[in-house]
């Protein structure tokens, strides 16, 4: 499943896919299309609203059913970079249904959790298929132009873990 | 493996700035000392300190005690820390995006999924 052994410092997955970078692209910024995938198997996404323009909101609510009745868990975040067909960057923190940020460990996440994060989305076409990259990286709260510095990370993490393997 | 959160904060504060990455992709190619690390960013000493510094703060830099030098070498266990958060995820994308090709599989049954992906 992975190529790796967790060498990375962010997740990065590249995919091939069937289907026109422009379908692709709607996959991610079309709420009703959004919703049809993202969610965890046997969960719903009774809501997804979606800004998408630099500095526009998101907010999706993941629902799942549990034995003591539905859970639902909020996410917000801001877009960043929003290059139609290409490139689409948003940040996303765990959040109440108003859309205000709570911290992760408060949501009962493993400690460790960034309270930020930020999902980079790439898309190319190649013979009219498409090729994504996806990486989703923890950025520090107080470093708004972290849009570039995962993928810097990435190739530094890889680059150390290379060397002090020796 | 447990996680120290506020040592992950520092982690990656540390590394939100382009200057200290840089540090740090020198570093990975062996042990400098702060002269041999100011010389390729035309900073002055004390700037370039001060953001070894923060490195060491961070835990990603170790400063050796004895030689009047003290040489920076690098510490790769904060990274390794970063790196145990991401692979959490790497399943969840995993399995969301293996939902998003069956999704459209049933968008566009008409399109032909000959050649083998990935």
């Amino acid at each position: 499943m992975t190529d790796n052994n967790g060498s990375e410092a962010a997740v990065r997955i590249e995919r091939s896919f069937d289907a026109p970078v422009e379908l692709i692209w709607q996959m991610w910024t079309d709420p009703g299309h959004f919703a049809a995938w993202y969610g965890p198997h046997g969960a719903t996404i009774p809501v997804a609203k979606m800004d998408v323009r630099v500095g526009g909101t998101r907010l999706v609510c993941i629902e799942m059913q549990t034995p003591d009745g539905p859970m639902q868990m909020w996410f917000t975040g801001e877009y960043r970079e929003v290059v139609v067909n290409e490139r689409l960057v948003y940040t996303e923190s765990m959040s109440d249904e108003n859309g205000n940020v709570v911290s992760p460990g408060d949501m009962g996440m493993p400690t460790g959790h960034p309270a930020i994060t930020e999902v980079r989305v790439e898309l190319e076409d190649v013979g009219g298929r498409t090729t994504m990259v996806m990486t989703h990286a923890g950025v520090p709260s107080d470093s708004p132009g972290a849009a570039g510095w995962a993928m810097a990370l990435d190739k530094l993490a890889a680059h150390v873990i290379a060397h002090s393997n020796r | 493996m447990a996680i120290d959160e506020d040592r992950l904060s520092e982690t990656f504060a540390a590394l939100a700035n382009s200057t200290r990455r840089a540090i740090l992709a020198l570093l990975a190619e062996g042990a400098a000392t702060v002269n041999e690390l100011a010389e390729p960013f035309e900073m002055t000493l004390p700037n370039i300190s001060k953001h070894i510094k923060v490195l060491e703060r961070a835990g990603l830099v170790r400063r050796g005690q004895r030689a009047q030098y003290r040489p920076c070498a690098l510490d790769a266990a904060p990274l390794e820390e970063v790196s145990t958060w991401a692979e959490q995820y790497r399943p969840v994308w995993e399995a969301r995006f293996d939902r998003l090709d069956d999704y459209l599989k049933q968008l566009q049954p008409q399109r032909k999924t000959g050649e083998n992906d990935d």
